[in-house]
């Protein structure tokens, strides 16, 4: 046993290290931000024509300070990758953070730099967006993330050429929903394309947040996407009961086990790739941009209102009218300096919101933002439907605990099992994150 | 599934008069000192780093608050992902039970047989090589042309397409939380068996032709010699394969990354899946590390096993 006398002393050693461990520390928050070194880093997890608007924003920030900004693109992994980093000590400068579960999980490992640190109050900025925007991106009444663009979920997307073929019309209320439906398979088309395959279950999550606003208003929304939802309620079951009268094999391309295997790019494919083969697709207004863009059909770009166009998402026995939900990121600090600061301030403007919104590719949520720069006739109908909404809603599954997860749930109803069963270990495992977190 | 010498090999240690008080030697501590130190680096600190952050809640990968067998107390009885007792039972661990039985006994099965029918044959060299082919295919790559293969899609599914000419429906294999885990299964196996088979073919002709000889003179059918003569004789390079192969099952990652993410849902998710997900891309690093730690724990009577096994083979030749 002569060679383990060695591994005392190396195992000693070898703690030692670990317990000096490579503390970060982000910043000191004590008045003065740090100087920057006149450039930063900025990752999201956009590509494609996303990214393309917001590297325009960059540009006009860079020009109207001189600071470099430099945008990197993790499309896949995004969360790994940026946790990868943060724990290696080289965190980008801003981030987009997607889902406010992860907000409020690196908030409180403490990566992220309250913008009060950064000497952006909350209350001098609030008059630039709609009531309870910038709510969504406070943890502990701190406010750490800024939203800096939403789409409405409450789009329902069709093409009115084809409509006008068939001889069909948009639906306003849910029978009327009901009734499109059967209308398109007698004319012998599919009528839903539903991408809800691996990584595109949270489609079914829009499903379900939007029939629950609809149905059961602001208040219960609320309380079920909070620490205190109970997702055992007669309300949930309701709900996912109405959403299966639509989204069910008989109406589904590709039936219940094709939409479990479609991504969602591919599903938008369905009813606007050059060769379609369903008629209807519900999502959020980011649907527009990617069925004319080059992911989908490049075709359809200029046709905006004639090959392409969305209704609202109709109300449901009378219930709904004017709630709008949403889906929206968030962008925080990382690290604490005058660069990053000049940064988050030159987002809340009016201008960077317009300059963003030119590109076409997300509404700004900046309220000066005038609807006229919005590019095609669909986005500015969106923007229209968000800022004279009643009330909106931020999408709730993005507001929860990433895990358990929503959508693996709603895969479940809607293969058909045990709803009830289901819903109670939903519950506990929720309560339990919520209780983690 | 990178495969690799089998884990815990010792080369037997001829025996050797023990020298009284051979030293310390300097030279020999140098020429240690590079090895010494990757191994600490690499493997010594990451595993002791990781059974201390397995008893921490380990908020950004930072020792940040002791929270002793809570973890582990979470993973058992309160995580439906990692196990869920019922009937069936389902979760990570179990998925990893089901690949350990099926896949280990599968492969080595068709090993053997295709090693043993192998030597009938003229083109013997022929069959091992289109069998030994998919060793040659990174895993990842597997994943991806097999989850092609199966896509329910007949324009794009193999599978399917097949099915659509005898008349058949599309079906769903990697949709279906009752048939995904068959599925990747036998991909695994479909890449894995040439590895068994080398090995075994090896070991079989390694059977004196006398053995054999005997044993049909003594009128023996082909089935019981297989079972009762040649399967006894490389019962160690069995075990080896077996080894190996459960190795593997243990830290089986990509295929599953790659083909499902761990779905539909969570049915696909083996336990270094649920590691990943839960370290890496939900932050909750005290929890992953709990998870690699069962994961080491689940490894260690391997290892044993395998050590002893090669140690007893040693002091018997």
């Amino acid at each position: 046993m002569r060679k383990f006398r060695f591994m005392a002393p190396a195992m000693v050693a070898v703690l030692v290290l670990a317990a000096c461990g490579n503390g970060d520390d982000p910043g000191d928050g004590d008045g003065e931000v740090a100087e920057g070194d006149g450039a930063i880093v900025v990752t999201s997890l956009w590509g494609g024509t996303e990214q393309e608007a917001f590297e325009a924003v960059l540009a006009a920030f860079t020009e109207e300070t001189g600071i470099e900004a430099e945008y990197e693109a993790n499309r896949t992994d995004y969360e790994t990758v940026l946790r990868t980093r943060i724990q290696g000590g080289n965190p980008p400068d801003v981030a987009i953070i997607p889902g406010i579960g992860n907000v409020r999980s690196l908030a409180r490992d403490g990566s992220l730099i309250p913008m009060s640190e950064l000497g952006i109050a909350q209350s001098d900025i609030e008059g630039n967006y709609a009531p309870g925007i910038l709510d969504v991106g406070v943890v502990d009444d701190e406010l750490y993330g800024i939203m800096v663009k939403l789409n409405s979920k409450s789009t329902i997307f069709y093409s009115p050429e084809r409509f006008a073929e068939m001889g069909v019309e948009p639906a306003t209320t849910w029978d009327e929903l009901v009734q499109l439906t059967e209308d398109i398979k007698a004319a012998g088309s599919t009528p839903w394309a539903i991408g809800a395959g691996a990584d595109s279950e949270w489609t079914l999550t829009d499903w379900f947040e939007v029939t629950y606003l609809k149905m059961h208003g602001t208040e219960a929304y609320d309380a079920l996407f909070s620490p205190d939802g109970d997702w055992t309620d007669q309300t949930v079951v309701d709900t996912i009961s109405k959403v299966l009268e639509i989204v069910n094999e008989d109406n589904v391309a590709g039936g219940i086990n094709g939409a479990l295997q479609t991504a969602f790019v591919d599903a938008v494919g369905l009813v606007f790739g050059s060769s379609p083969s369903a008629e209807l697709y519900y999502g959020g207004g980011f649907v527009g941009g990617i069925a004319t863009g080059e992911d989908v059909n490049p075709e359809l770009q200029g046709q905006e209102g004639e090959a392409i166009d969305w209704f609202d998402f109709p109300t449901i026995d009378g219930n709904g009218a004017g709630l709008v939900t949403y889906g929206g990121d968030v962008m925080a600090a990382l690290v604490a300096d005058s660069d990053v600061a000049e940064f988050m301030e030159y987002l809340t403007t009016a201008e960077a919101g317009q300059v963003w919104a030119e590109g076409g590719t997300i509404i700004s949520p900046i309220v000066e933002v005038d609807t006229s720069v919005y590019p095609t006739v669909l986005i500015q109908q969106e923007a229209e439907q968000v800022t004279s909404a009643e009330a909106v809603r931020f999408d709730g599954a993005d507001l929860m605990p990433p895990e358990p997860s929503l959508g693996f749930l709603l895969q479940d109803a809607i293969r058909g099992e045990d709803l009830g069963a289901l819903l109670e270990e939903f519950q506990t495992q929720m309560s339990n994150a919520w209780a983690q977190e | 599934m990178a495969v690799g010498t089998p884990p815990g090999a010792v080369a037997p240690q001829p025996q050797r008069a023990k020298v009284a008080g051979a030293g310390f030697s300097w030279a020999a501590a140098l020429f240690l000192a590079p090895a010494t130190f990757l191994l600490a680096v690499f493997l010594v600190f990451p595993a002791v780093y990781t059974v201390f952050l397995s008893f921490n809640r380990g908020r950004g990968g930072q020792f940040t608050e002791w929270v002793g067998f809570d973890n582990f107390l979470r993973l058992f009885t309160q995580d439906p992902n990692f196990l869920r007792l019922g009937f069936p039972p389902s979760g990570a661990l179990w998925n990893n039970l089901l690949w350990l039985i099926v896949y280990t006994s599968l492969c080595v099965l068709f090993g053997l047989i295709i090693a043993v029918m192998a030597t009938r044959v003229r083109y013997e060299a022929l069959i091992k090589g289109i069998v030994f082919l998919p060793m040659a295919i990174a895993p990842a790559a597997i994943a991806i042309m097999w989850r092609f293969v199966y896509a329910s899609d007949s324009n794009t599914g193999l599978l399917n397409a097949l099915l659509g000419n005898v008349g058949a429906g599309p079906i769903s294999l990697l949709g279906n939380p009752d048939t995904v885990n068959w599925a990747v299964i036998a991909v695994g196996i479909w890449g894995s068996v040439g590895f068994a088979t080398v090995i075994l073919s090896a070991a079989i002709k390694g059977i004196s032709s006398e053995v054999l000889e005997a044993a049909r003179m003594d009128g023996a059918s082909e089935t019981q010699i297989f079972w009762r003569v040649i399967v006894p004789m490389v019962s160690l390079p069995i075990s080896v394969v077996a080894v190996t192969l459960v190795v593997n099952v243990i830290k089986l990652f990509d295929l599953i990354y790659v083909m499902t993410s761990g779905g539909p849902g969570t049915s696909s998710r083996v336990i270094a899946f649920s590691m990943y997900v839960d370290a890496f891309e939900s932050g909750l690093y005290g929890y992953g590390a709990a998870i690699a730690i069962v994961m080491l724990a689940l490894l260690i009577p391997i290892m044993a096993f395998n050590v002893k096994r090669f140690r007893t083979e040693a002091v018997q030749q």
